[in-house]
């Protein structure tokens, strides 16, 4: 325990012979914790999180900042870091998913910081912890796409669309004229299949992937 | 004549002597107190950054040169009190415990050297309020296997090992409150330093860097900054420590977390400050005896910041080391074989 020499209290408000003391506090964020860093470490991906010196090459040169205002690889990194936690959940949530994996972030960083597989380590970080609710078209899409690979090995890009209306509730927008006639000239144009082929034995390959992802 | 006088045993006194005395000069070191090292000896400085160096390696064989060399005539206790005459014949009062003395030398080496800045100053961090607010040279002690608690870190209030340390960068440096707008230049890299330390020898402690800039320079000092952040987990956070108070009996300090625009509080068992250079009393002192320039700050200004580095305003007197500015050991060792050999060039 610390000596406090000069300790005096008034109206329970302890003084310390510092004026700030009689005013309001501004502090918004209590007792800095190491706990989520620890945790996106051990995450596939996160272990390199810790050699990040916040200069911001890696937002400086990002792709989407153009498209998803707000998209700050740099700034995630540093929330995960300092353990603001509630940031990270009330401001980033649905913004740590966008990244389009174009790896400019991982290619430039003067620190050698992954920060493309950072970024996914700190969006599993918090699907691990639950803060979604709904899915967002974005998981949806990506859940979807994972089922399709694992179940036929191929893409049918059909189905694909398909489910993901489906999945998000949205069957009817899919029957939008808009719609069919996008769909309708990338058949024509050879863009689309409406049956994707089949893998021989995929089954067996399968099977493993899944065993692996658990 | 071949007598140079070398005020200050510190390690650019020592350096310099040494060398000079192997160039065949008498020399006469004078010490104010009864050890030789300086700063480095007086606050037991353990390890050396970059490399994480023992201090003795350095310090060991610089003082065995010294002390060995029949050249060198060692006078521990003693001060100067008086200087009459000019270039190359000084007459020089110097004073012990036994009395006085006038002796004539070539040649003066000024190496007086630092001294740690005092953060009693600085209210707001509660330095000599709180027990467990320390300076960075008092960190050097308790880390140090010969020191007070034979190198463990265990905090002065209840001799406990804290479990969180925070070290505030930039005490009674870069702030003009106190006089002192220039960079210490070592308080950087020494708190890196000891942050892994602490981190080696206490896994479990969490460390926290509150710093303005990281301003590594010097050799290999990157690298160790990366170090600590990628193999021992030291947490750095820019934003300067504003204050230091208690919260539930313990210490807690306020910081602006300015990358996140976030003021913080933050609760710790124990707060390092990296304390800054000052001029030491030895130097402002020196240069009145002396009659040499100072600068704004109080430290001895060259003759010429780039062409003459190492002399002072005044002919037959030279400057060096950290009585010229903010210098870390390394360097130091360096400006006392620079200084000894302008001395050997003037004194032909």
């Amino acid at each position: 325990m610390a000596e406090n020499t000069d300790k005096m209290v008034i109206d329970g408000v302890e003084l310390v012979g510092i004026w700030k003391e009689f005013m309001p506090s501004r502090i918004l964020y209590e007792d800095v914790t190491t706990e989520f860093l620890d945790e996106v470490k051990k995450l596939p991906g996160g272990s390199t999180i810790a050699r990040c010196y916040q200069c911001g090459t890696c937002t400086g040169g990002c792709t989407l900042p153009e498209f998803v205002d707000k998209f700050n690889p740099r700034g995630f990194i540093n929330l995960v870091r300092r353990g603001h936690y509630d940031i990270l959940v009330s401001d980033y949530k649905d913004l740590v998913w966008k990244c389009v994996s174009c790896n400019r972030c991982t290619h430039r960083c003067p620190k050698g910081v992954n920060t493309q597989e950072v970024v996914r380590a700190i969006a599993k970080f918090l699907e691990d912890r639950k803060v979604f609710g709904k899915l967002t078209n974005d998981e949806a899409f990506d859940e979807i796409f994972m089922d399709e690979v694992l179940t036929d090995g191929r893409i049918d890009e059909v189905k694909i669309v398909k489910d993901f209306y489906s999945k998000t509730g949205r069957l009817k927008d899919m029957m939008s004229g808009d719609q069919l006639s996008l769909g309708f000239k990338m058949f024509t144009s050879g863009r689309i299949k409406l049956f994707g082929g089949k893998i021989k034995d995929w089954k067996k390959v399968s099977q493993r992937l899944k065993e692996e992802l658990q | 004549m071949k007598t140079v006088l070398v005020i200050g045993g510190g390690v650019t006194g020592l350096k310099a002597s040494h060398e000079l005395a192997q160039m065949g000069y008498n020399v006469s070191l004078v010490e104010k107190e009864d050890f030789l090292g300086g700063q480095v000896a007086k606050h037991k400085y353990y390890k050396l950054a970059p490399d994480m160096r023992l201090v003795s390696e350095v310090l060991d064989p610089v003082i065995k040169n010294v002390e060995s060399n029949s050249n060198i005539k060692v006078l521990k206790h003693s001060t100067i009190t008086a200087l009459s005459g000019n270039a190359p014949e000084f007459k020089v009062k110097i004073k012990n415990s036994k009395g006085e003395a006038e002796e004539t030398f070539g040649a003066i080496v000024v190496a007086t050297g630092f001294e740690h800045f005092d953060p009693t100053v600085k209210q707001e961090y509660g330095y000599s309020r709180f027990k467990d607010v320390v300076t960075n040279a008092e960190v050097e002690e308790l880390l140090n296997p010969n020191g007070p608690t034979k190198g463990e870190l265990k905090r002065p209030s209840d001799g406990k090992i804290p479990k969180k340390v925070a070290i505030f960068q930039c005490v009674g440096s870069r702030d003009k409150q106190v006089g002192n707008p220039y960079c210490c230049r070592v308080g950087c890299v020494v708190s890196t330093k000891q942050a892994i330390e602490i981190k080696e020898k206490y896994p479990d402690t969490e460390v926290f860097v509150y710093y303005m800039d990281m301003r590594m320079f010097g050799r290999g000092w990157e690298e160790l900054y990366g170090k600590a952040m990628e193999e021992y987990e030291v947490i750095f956070t820019r934003g300067r420590g504003a204050e230091v108070t208690l919260k539930n009996e313990q210490l807690s300090l306020r910081a602006e977390e300015t990358i996140m625009d976030r003021p913080i509080q933050h609760s710790v068992d124990m707060i390092i400050l990296a304390a800054g250079q000052a001029p030491g009393d030895g130097t402002i002192e020196a240069a009145k005896i002396l009659g040499i320039k100072q600068n704004e700050y109080g430290y001895l200004a060259p003759k010429d910041d780039f062409l003459s580095p190492n002399e002072s305003s005044k002919a037959g007197i030279f400057i060096a080391g950290a009585d010229k500015g903010p210098l870390d050991v390394e360097n130091c060792i360096v400006e006392g074989a620079a200084v000894a050999a302008k001395v050997a060039s003037s004194l032909k």
